[in-house]
């Protein structure tokens, strides 16, 4: 694995994501959280267009689904059928519970879905589980 | 037999792997049922309910299946490939166990769709360390599709 | 004339019926007949005459008489055709059949065919007797008619209104769930973070903000799992005994807690929704094991069968319910002890009520403070529901 690998975290809930980097702060992964509020901004994160021409590539995509603008399942959507960013791993993390949300996210090609947990404890095992399973076990393409 | 429940589908040829997997996956209690099938075209035929399982019931699908790539008769790319052509097991969480590191395998893998790809650590206490991860990340965390098929983890009531 | 006599006038004015007759006659002198009687009979009679059957087709499309009149002999047509033209335009106007002699027979085959009545020329005194039974009879069937419009209407609107508020409660507890999530994280963290910095009073203030912020979650849930129950719902034949195995290990952690033993056997098939139905069983159970008193919980799941359903029952040895509080306990959000004693918002139950009233069936709960309680179901059997199934004992 990586020393330090790169997370994008598209989500536009600031509560969600300084909880989220707190958790990941904590952990031996040492991984970078790199932040876009919106489905556009992650399109262009990934691309590396606009103001995010020197981005990295990252290792995975931690994807919420309901954002303003641009959704998450219009990234999927877009990301996965690009033959250059198809293989990032993308770990949908959201608070819906709706089967069609679920059923359509795999569709468009999600590696997985997972709901954010109401309660603190458990939101923090999630988040502390996404990264430990994808950089500390999982063989991610380069 | 045509009606079992299946959590886990593992397709793997090597006994000792069977074993020690099995062995791994029940004494943490992550799953009741794993089918195991020992190469490529069993594991089709499970899935597409053809062949030896014609009779079985295409409702059941597992949660989980859990492919080594070195397989006789088919291998696991093709079995990968295959599957996630075919609208009724596209949705299936597939998770790739191999000892291989060649990156193109992983590469292929990942463009074919594969949920994820672990490598087998040769290490016995890490072998089993993986395939615990690999349980609870699937079956207790992750939220499959339910096209019908697949099964969500149970509601567990809080005491 | 007599001041009697106009006030007879006056009283017989008032009486008279207004009626809009159409006869269907081809002799002049005959209907001339008819409408004095009429008159004579009370009515005040506004009338039209036809005496072809395209005629008579023409009047039907352009009025609606309270009544039609048709002679029975029409020389190259029968009143009896009337019959048949207003059948095939689905008009429902009485049509009396008036006639000279003919036998009786005949008379009784006119009504069979849909005349509402046959009277004979030479005993025309009948007739405004018949008209206002007849009208009568009209009313009635009109008045019957609008009630089952009005029936129908009113369960749509019902039916409506029922979507209506488990989309509300639907979407309300969802969205609710999402600010709710942030209170409770963030006031946990100042709570774990800073509880050193803060003094006492601010402490406790923190305590009480995260009670309630959790508190509100598990509402929120419970109250998303109850507006939830009634959509997908699958109807199958389940072995209950499947069905409780199921909720049984949902609820493996409190079993283990409590020490409860829970006792099922032989258990139907039966007809319906198995994740509603896990979830009956899960929440009788898990009460039955939360209300346990100082010995360990004993739970028995049984069933006995009645008619065509089966009457499940689900009985503990815990502290039981008073008898003015039987009914209490499946309203929502109905609780019968404070939260210190025992845990829970009052959701589980009426959620069980819902899934059973679903399912077609009752739940009841028979008990005695102290002594246990019994909570009974009742569920379809499955039609293709052999014998073989149970012992002799259940056969009571």
């Amino acid at each position: 694995m990586k020393d330090a690998p790169d997370i994008l975290l598209v989500d536009d809930n600031p509560a969600d994501v300084g909880l989220t980097r707190e958790v990941l702060a904590a952990s031996t992964h040492h991984s970078n959280i790199h932040n876009v509020p919106d489905g556009e901004e992650a399109i262009a994160f990934l691309r590396r267009r606009g103001k995010y021409t020197e981005a990295i590539r990252p290792d995975l995509v931690v994807l919420d689904l309901n954002m303003p603008r641009k959704g998450g399942q219009a990234v999927l959507a877009e990301v996965k059928t690009d033959p250059g960013l198809r293989t990032i791993p993308i770990v949908v993390f959201t608070t819906s519970h709706a089967e069609k949300d679920i059923t359509h996210s795999y569709e468009l090609g999600a590696n997985c879905y997972i709901s954010k947990p109401g309660n603190l404890g458990d939101f923090f095992s999630a988040v502390q589980s996404i990264e430990e399973f994808w950089f500390g076990f999982t063989s991610l393409p380069h | 037999m045509n009606d079992i429940e299946v959590d886990i589908l593992l397709v793997e040829d090597s006994q000792n792997d069977i074993d020690l997997t099995l062995h791994t996956l029940r004494q943490e209690k992550l799953a009741n049922h794993i089918f195991v099938v020992r190469d490529g075209e069993e594991a089709l035929d499970f899935l597409f309910c053809s062949g030896r399982y014609a009779d079985r019931n295409s409702e059941r699908m597992p949660r989980l299946v859990l492919l080594d790539l070195k397989l006789p008769k088919v291998d696991g790319m093709e079995v990968l490939r295959q599957l996630r052509a075919n609208p009724h097991t596209n949705l299936l969480p597939v998770v790739i166990m191999t000892s291989s590191k060649e990156e193109r395998d992983v590469a292929n893998s990942y463009h074919l769709g594969v949920n994820s790809y672990i490598q087998k650590p040769m290490d016995f206490e890490q072998f089993r360390q993986t395939v615990k991860t690999i349980g609870m990340y699937w079956l207790l965390i992750n939220q499959p599709a339910l096209n019908g098929v697949t099964k969500k983890p149970a509601e567990q009531a809080k005491p | 004339m007599s001041t009697t006599a106009a006030i007879d006038r006056a009283t017989v004015q008032e009486t008279k019926t207004r009626l809009s007759a159409l006869l269907v006659e081809d002799n002049l002198a005959d209907s001339e007949l008819v409408l004095r009687e009429l008159q004579r009979g009370g009515f005040e009679v506004s009338s039209e005459v036809v005496q072809t059957a395209a005629d008579f087709r023409r009047k039907l499309q352009t009025t609606t008489p309270d009544v039609i009149l048709a002679d029975y002999n029409l020389g190259s047509w029968r009143g009896m055709e009337a019959l048949e033209i207003l059948r095939t335009e689905g008009r429902d106007i009485p049509l009396i059949l008036v006639s000279g002699a003919v036998g009786d027979v005949t008379a009784v085959e006119c009504i069979k065919q849909g005349a509402t009545d046959y009277v004979l020329k030479d005993a025309l005194a009948r007739l405004p007797v018949s008209i206002r039974r007849a009208l009568r009879e009209k009313q009635t069937r009109e008045e019957r008619r609008q009630a089952e419009l009005e029936l129908a209407r009113k369960v749509e609107e019902l039916a409506r209104s029922n979507r209506d508020l488990e989309q509300f409660a639907y979407v309300a507890s969802h969205d609710l769930q999402e600010p709710l999530r942030m209170v409770a994280a963030y006031t946990q963290l100042l709570k774990e973070r800073y509880a050193d910095g803060l003094d006492e009073n601010a402490n406790k203030y923190i305590h009480y903000a995260l009670e309630g912020a959790l508190r509100m979650q598990t509402l929120v849930q419970d109250l998303l799992t109850f507006s939830r129950v009634g959509r997908n719902r699958q109807r199958t034949h389940l072995a209950s005994d499947a069905v409780v195995q199921e909720a049984l290990q949902n609820l493996q952690a409190a079993l283990q807690e409590s020490g409860a033993v829970v006792h099922y056997d032989n258990l139907p098939v039966v007809t319906g929704d198995r994740t509603q139905l896990v979830q009956l069983f899960q929440n009788l159970i898990g009460n039955a094991i939360k209300f346990h008193g100082e010995k360990a919980p004993v739970i028995t799941v049984s069933a006995k069968k009645l008619a065509a359903e089966w009457a499940f029952s689900v009985s503990d040895n815990g502290i039981g319910i008073a008898a003015e509080h039987l009914e209490a306990v499946f309203v929502i959000f109905q609780r019968l002890h404070t939260r210190a004693e025992y845990p829970g918002n009052g959701v589980g139950l009426a959620i069980c009520k819902k899934i059973v009233e679903q399912h077609g069936g009752r739940i009841w709960v028979e008990s005695k403070a102290g002594e246990g309680a019994s909570f009974k179901f009742t569920l379809p059997a499955c039609p293709a529901d052999g014998e073989g199934n149970h012992t002799d004992e259940r056969r009571a």
